[in-house]
């Protein structure tokens, strides 16, 4: 399933087999040279898409991808080297593989398949690390393979070239992979998978709060990209015949990532200009590379003009376009309309399924960072059907409870349970499918993608994603943001990036909905239209509200009862009235008199 | 147990040296959130310093502290040309452009200089050995030792009782507070590359007096493995990036030494697995950085 307009994908479809189709007819007519000059063109192109869809969807640059390229090189080369050769070159082969001789086509696959599953184990141990540190293990990954190819000279030949291989990849082939690798990663970036990546990448905490599992969207790109590289690697592999280590190492790495990052690596199009770019460049430098005659002037010859060009290119970009010369959309996305809100939806208003009737229960919490106690032994029930407040003084502990009440942090001590189902140590993206969502205290949206897309991503990722366009327009309409629909996020007023939070909040379909702070910076009118919109939730929905704040006119009038912290002890609790005489709130507000 | 110890000795200069550069990576890291790519040509300016100076005669007490001064400037003015524009980008970027300046340099090094190793002098005493307790321990060995400790002495009273030390620290726990506090990001960050350099320096020292030669690409192995150090010791925090350097050092020298020959080939591969297995167990490092929990959610 996709999440963009029909009308984006088969216009990016159509885009790039014309695009690729019209390349191949113009270099076959020009000649050999040509010719060659495009195969490796798209050979590269492959790389790099496949290098943007982990990279680009996931934030977390790799230089490790050059692995699966060697890995689906080496495996497809050892598949379909004649046996004779095999024999010659590689006497200690293992029995078995020594007698194997596939054909082109199968021994990509088997290469894709083999590398695939490499990805898969090196993904699960990746997984575990964040940002920097894991962009660095990459670097340890290519450095590992890289190790073992040369190690293993039974296999490989170790350092020395692996020669030998059926030239079998031609203009066309390249061609035709090259038109499946795009469409590949460019339905993968629409997809449900690819979105709620990039809702990871823009925002991983509030990614997590509306039910997605990053980890596992981030698995799944990995190995869907390391696939892309071992096509890559097969086709580059049987394009040039013999090929060693070296080829799969630091310098292509950097090559390939210059492309991805010139372009912009968070889209296909951007994939496409960067090697384009990139090519072109370094078709002209080279011819200066051995030196030249500048209107009578020698000009001497310079060795690694390429790479100096490559580096100023990227140096600019950076300075200039730091999000690549492509930026953040693709080509059809600024020409086409993003999502309109079609017509009302049958029964909007609807937004809660079922509610479950089992009340979250916080039982005994304390959180403690290092020496800190931000909680001491609070025990809290939110039921539905009722709107609680929680105040108390700046420090107290309000954002902490909320935050171990939600999953985004475990608490040092004491349960948080709803019905049955411990939720004590619940990572966010499970305590959200359980009909709990929140919105957070500073805004929290995927600034790059539209209004419609963050509330979207929440609705496909609760509930299994049921009736998921049907909830995320109720949700839009019920904040009245439809006319934002198709903006980017970031681009909204700071009381619309308020409502889109609670819209997003609202598409989870929740039974219990957490607001932190709602009404910070709104005047007035619209803290009262929030109200309102609040009031009619609960009565009509008969969702429960916890909810947070400062505007203590606000809290007063909606909440049905309150409770009151202060440093990290709850001091209160009561309806608002009680609450408005208690000797102890006074004091901690206002301090002694 | 002779080869033990001689070995300990072994991995103790080594993992000092990356100790060092992980910690250059790591002043750095904390502050601004650049991974500096271009940390390793520090070391190689620093390295190609030391053969200048080393052909035009000079002693190599006056060399050294060229070469560290070298590093210094380099890496300040690394920051003001390349990395000021860039401050306020993404990790992504700043890492990209870091390895676009580690690439030019690299370039420049091979037209400017030699694509090829060049030889560099050294005092004939630093080719020596001394007994001690039993052990023949190479002069360079025993400097590069020492050279660790005071740089790693020299630093944790500059972090706790320098100003602009205490302001480094202040800036990487949380650099918007310490600005407002009234600490001028350009010292704090300018502080950061030339403390860094100096450690680039140090670090180019102890390395090119163990082998006596200089290349283009000296930097970068070295530089790469001190990456890998600073995760697996906790990326951005200081006592990890030492933590870390040490046990990578110990790892690589005692598999080189004890691991059978046939294995020999997969050294490589089989340190950095170990590294991996200690990374799944602490996936933030050896010694988490205190930022890491901070996020206000």
């Amino acid at each position: 399933m996709t999440t963009s307009p029909a009308r984006h994908l088969i216009a990016s479809l159509l885009g790039i087999i014309a695009l690729s189709l019209i390349a191949t007819l113009v270099a076959t007519t020009l000649g050999p040279a040509s010719e060659r000059i495009l195969t490796v063109f798209f050979i590269s192109l492959i790389a790099v898409v496949g290098m943007g869809l982990y990279s680009g969807n996931s934030g977390i640059l790799s230089f490790g991808h050059l692995s699966f390229m060697g890995i689906g090189a080496y495996v497809s080369g050892l598949l379909t080297l004649p046996a004779q050769m095999k024999m010659a070159t590689l006497p200690k082969l293992p029995d078995w593989l020594a007698g194997t001789e596939t054909g082109f086509l199968t021994a990509v696959l088997i290469a894709v398949l083999v590398t695939s599953v490499v990805a898969l184990v090196v993904g699960l141990a990746l997984n575990r690390l964040e940002g920097s540190a894991a962009t660095i293990a990459t670097l340890g990954l290519l450095i590992i393979t890289h190790g073992v190819i040369i190690g293993w000279r039974d296999v490989t030949r170790g350092s020395q070239s692996f020669f030998g291989v059926p030239r079998e990849t031609t203009l066309w082939a390249a061609a035709i992979f090259c038109i499946l690798a795009l469409i590949t990663a460019r339905l993968y970036r629409d997809s449900v998978s690819g979105l709620r990546l990039r809702a990871g990448r823009e925002n991983a905490i509030a990614a997590s709060a509306v039910g997605v599992n990053i980890r596992k969207e981030r698995l799944i790109a990995w190995v869907l990209s390391a696939a892309i590289m071992a096509l890559s690697g097969a086709l580059i592999g049987h394009f040039l015949g013999a090929f060693s280590p070296k080829k799969f190492y630091f310098a292509d790495t950097f090559l390939l990532l210059a492309m991805l990052i010139v372009g912009g690596m968070s889209t296909v199009t951007g994939a496409i200009t960067g090697a384009v770019t990139i090519t072109l460049v370094t078709e002209v430098l080279r011819r200066f590379e051995g030196g030249f005659n500048l209107a009578g002037l020698e000009m001497p010859a310079v060795f690694g003009t390429t790479q100096i060009g490559i580096g100023l290119i990227i140096l600019f970009a950076m300075f200039r376009k730091p999000e690549g010369l492509a930026g953040l959309k693709e080509l059809e996305e600024r020409f086409f309309p993003a999502h309109k809100l079609g017509a009302a939806a049958q029964g909007a208003g609807d937004t809660v399924k079922n509610v479950d009737p089992a009340p979250l229960e916080g039982k005994n919490l304390t959180m403690r960072f290092g020496g800190l106690v931000a909680v001491k032994d609070v025990s809290i029930t939110v039921s539905s059907g009722e709107i609680l407040g929680l105040i108390g003084p700046n420090g107290s502990g309000k954002t902490t409870l909320l935050n171990m009440l939600s999953g985004v942090l475990a608490p040092s001590e004491g349960t948080v349970l709803r019905g049955n189902t411990d939720l004590t140590n619940a990572q966010p993206y499970e305590v959200a499918n359980h009909g709990i969502a929140r919105t957070f205290q500073n805004i929290r949206l995927f600034d790059t993608l539209t209004v419609y897309q963050n509330v979207l991503i929440a609705a496909l990722s609760t509930n299994k994603g049921e009736r998921a366009t049907q909830r995320c327009e109720v949700a839009i309409r019920a904040m009245g943001i439809g006319p934002h629909a198709g903006s980017d996020a970031n681009t909204l007023s700071y009381g619309d990036q308020r409502r889109v939070e609670i819209a997003r909040a609202l598409a989870c379909e929740p039974s219990l909905l957490f607001l932190d702070e709602p009404a910070a910076g709104m005047n007035r009118e619209e803290t009262d239209d929030l109200m309102a919109t609040l009031q009619k939730l609960t009565r009509e929905l008969g969702l429960g509200v916890l909810i947070v704040d400062h505007d203590l006119k606000l809290i007063n009038q909606l909440c049905d009862r309150i409770i009151v912290l202060n440093e990290g002890a709850e001091i209160a609790q009561g309806d608002p009235a009680e609450i408005r005489k208690n000797p102890a709130v006074i004091e901690a507000y206002l301090g002694h008199s | 147990m002779d080869i033990f110890l001689q070995q300990t000795v072994n991995a103790l200069a080594l993992g000092g040296t990356y100790a060092l550069l992980a910690l250059g990576l790591a002043v750095v890291f904390s502050i601004m959130g650049l991974i500096n790519f271009a940390h390793g040509e520090l070391m190689t300016i620093a390295g190609y310093v030391l053969m200048y100076c080393g052909i035009a005669g000079l002693s190599f007490v006056i060399a050294v502290p060229l070469a560290l001064l070298a590093s210094v400037v380099a890496a300040v003015l690394m920051e003001r040309i390349a990395f000021r524009p860039v401050r306020n980008g993404s990790g992504a970027t700043m890492l990209v452009t870091s390895f676009a300046v580690a690439m030019i340099l690299q370039v420049l090094f091979q037209n400017l200089i030699s694509t090829r190793s060049q030889p560099v002098l050294l005092p004939a005493m630093l080719s020596d050995s001394v007994h001690i307790m039993g052990m023949v321990i190479g002069v360079n060995k025993l400097a590069a030792i020492i050279a660790t400790v005071v740089m790693l002495v020299f630093l944790d009273w500059f972090m706790k009782h320098q100003k602009t030390g205490i302001a480094m620290r202040a800036a990487a726990e949380d650099f918007a507070v310490a600005r407002l506090m009234g600490i001028r990001a350009n010292t704090v960050i300018a502080g950061a590359f030339a403390l860094s350099g100096l450690l680039a320096g140090v670090a180019a020292v102890l390395w090119v007096s163990q082998r006596a030669s200089v290349d283009p690409l000296m930097g970068f192995m070295p530089v790469l493995k001190a990456f890998i150090a600073a995760i697996l010791g906790g990326l951005g925090s200081l006592r990890g990036a030492v933590a870390g350097g040490f046990l990578l050092g110990f790892i690589e020298i005692y598999l080189s030494a004890f691991l059978p020959p046939e294995m020999q080939e997969f050294r490589e591969p089989i340190g950095l697995g170990i590294v991996v297995l200690v990374l799944l167990f602490r996936p933030n490092g050896l010694i988490p950085s205190a930022t890491l929990k901070a996020e206000k959610v």
